[in-house]
């Protein structure tokens, strides 16, 4: 698991130092509005990609067949990609919640009530959203997989649609639920060890 | 002991399947697999590897199931593809660092000096290296955990004859420990003729022939003659025939014919030519 993840960060470390670049004019953006959560919703985004730039990488040199000769779980590869999005998001988190704080501090925008609201409801999204997007690319790879995560992205849209008239209680309730925010990260966390499972199912069952 | 031993493996595709194949490795021998393309030579590779998941039959390296004991085997074997895949913006020192994690019997230290021996840049990006480079990357990549086996998929396709025979050379010098094994997949029949000890014929997904490099070599010759000298071939001696330039050509085995045929020695080639464009009966 190690290995993969030192090959993982290896391969996508140019990338992410192109990256960190455009998170400049995102800082000075932040900064000038006054909010703190553009650059933390950018920081968390930027970082819940990589695990798909590390995907693509393999793909274009058929990384698969070469990983698969040598002694490493099916597994293992599969929870390298989940982990590595972990520990990207950690090491973001650590890097931006300074910055963050800082710009609510000058600023004052940011109450800490709503500050965590977000942040939970933030990392929440991140985990729901690789718990989504990995296992569609390990399926389909990175071309169909973006075509199939876009048709899967309209069915919100569309269910909203659909359930129009009951969409104004949907939101009521949620606000109710505000108390349990801390709760989001965790269940979050909990999808995401199920989309790990399902991951490797299916990775097991792919020819090389 | 068998390094390699394939039972009855059968695998299916849509208009293309391994028909029961079944041959072995001995351990201390370079085995050549030889086939056209599309014959069949990658697949078989892929289910000796596991990358493919075979419909039946048996697939035992050093003895054991590939299936069962997956792990313990590949810490003992070496893969070459015609290809190295790793991410092309990764150096050969980068590789190093992932390799010695995956290896508990990685050596660096031999690995940097293949690389020096190669004259492989050892900071310079896989993208940034020539197709040679790459696959003097991907054979020193294979051999730095010491394998007792090494599963070669074309490694010289497409590659110039110099550096052929520097990877042939090297795959010679892994041979010198007599508990090592090569299974060396190529349709240039050259390199197997230099290296190989056994061959194995695969054609449409059937194995045609397992023999020794030696029988196929020395056994075996082409008779070139009119239907009627052909005729007065004894039965036996005649393995196929086919349509030459300059009129019939017989495979016979030498010591089933009289000295009075004047036969030529064959080229593994020549030997493949009659199994695949030739038939027994004229």
């Amino acid at each position: 698991m190690t290995a993969l993840l030192v090959k993982d960060l290896m391969t996508i470390q140019r990338q992410l130092k192109t990256q960190a670049f455009i998170l400049i004019p995102m800082l000075f953006f932040s900064i000038l509005m006054g909010q703190g959560s553009i650059v933390f919703s950018f920081i968390l985004f930027i970082l819940v990609i990589q695990a798909i730039t590390a995907l693509t990488y393999d793909e274009l040199c058929s990384w698969d067949k070469y990983v698969n000769t040598l002694p490493i779980t099916k597994s293992e590869i599969v929870l390298s990609k989940y982990m590595l999005s972990l520990v990207l998001m950690l090491i973001g988190l650590i890097i931006a919640l300074p910055v963050v704080f800082l710009i609510n501090h000058f600023t004052n925008d940011w109450e800490t009530a709503n500050f965590f609201l977000t942040f939970n409801l933030l990392i929440g999204a991140a985990f729901c959203l690789l718990a989504l997007i990995l296992p569609i690319y390990i399926k389909y790879g990175s071309i169909k997989g973006r075509i199939v995560l876009i048709v899967l992205c309209f069915i919100p849209g569309l269910l909203i649609g659909l359930l129009e008239e009951y969409f104004a209680d949907v939101v009521i309730t949620i606000s109710k639920l505000q108390q349990f925010s801390y709760l989001v990260p965790f269940i979050g966390l909990f999808i995401l060890w199920l989309s790990s499972l399902i991951a490797t199912a299916i990775y097991k069952r792919k020819d090389f | 002991m068998n390094a390699i031993e394939i039972h009855d493996l059968h695998k299916g595709f849509e208009g293309f399947s391994l028909k029961d194949i079944s041959f072995s490795v001995p351990q201390g021998t370079v085995m050549g697999f030889v086939g056209e393309n599309g014959a069949g030579k990658s697949t078989t590779i892929k289910c000796m590897l596991n990358l493919l998941k075979k419909e039946y039959g048996e697939i035992l390296l050093f003895g054991k199931d590939i299936v069962e004991y997956e792990l313990a085997i590949k810490n003992d074997i070496g893969v070459v593809f015609d290809e190295l895949h790793v991410p092309e913006t990764l150096n050969a020192t980068q590789l190093d660092k992932f390799m010695k994690r995956v290896f508990k019997t990685w050596d660096s230290n031999y690995y940097f000096e293949r690389l020096t021996q190669f004259k492989v840049p050892k900071r310079k990006k896989v993208k940034e290296l020539s197709r040679g480079m790459r696959m003097k990357l991907s054979i020193a990549l294979a051999l730095s955990h010491h394998p007792k086996l090494l599963i070669l998929d074309e490694p010289t396709s497409g590659l110039d004859p110099i550096i052929r025979d520097e990877i042939l050379d090297l795959f010679l010098a892994f041979m010198q420990d007599e508990t090592h094994s090569i299974l060396f997949s190529s349709h240039i029949t050259s390199d197997l003729e230099k290296i190989a000890d056994y061959i194995t014929f695969i054609h449409n997904g059937e194995i045609l022939f397992s023999e020794s490099k030696d029988v196929l070599l020395y056994d075996y010759g082409i008779f070139k003659g009119t239907n009627e000298e052909i005729s007065e071939l004894p039965e036996q001696a005649i393995i196929q025939k086919r349509e030459g330039t300059f009129g019939l050509e017989v495979l016979v085995l030498k010591n089933e014919i009289s000295e009075a045929f004047t036969v030529e020695r064959p080229t593994i080639e020549d030997i493949m030519l009659f199994f695949v464009k030739g038939s027994v009966q004229p």
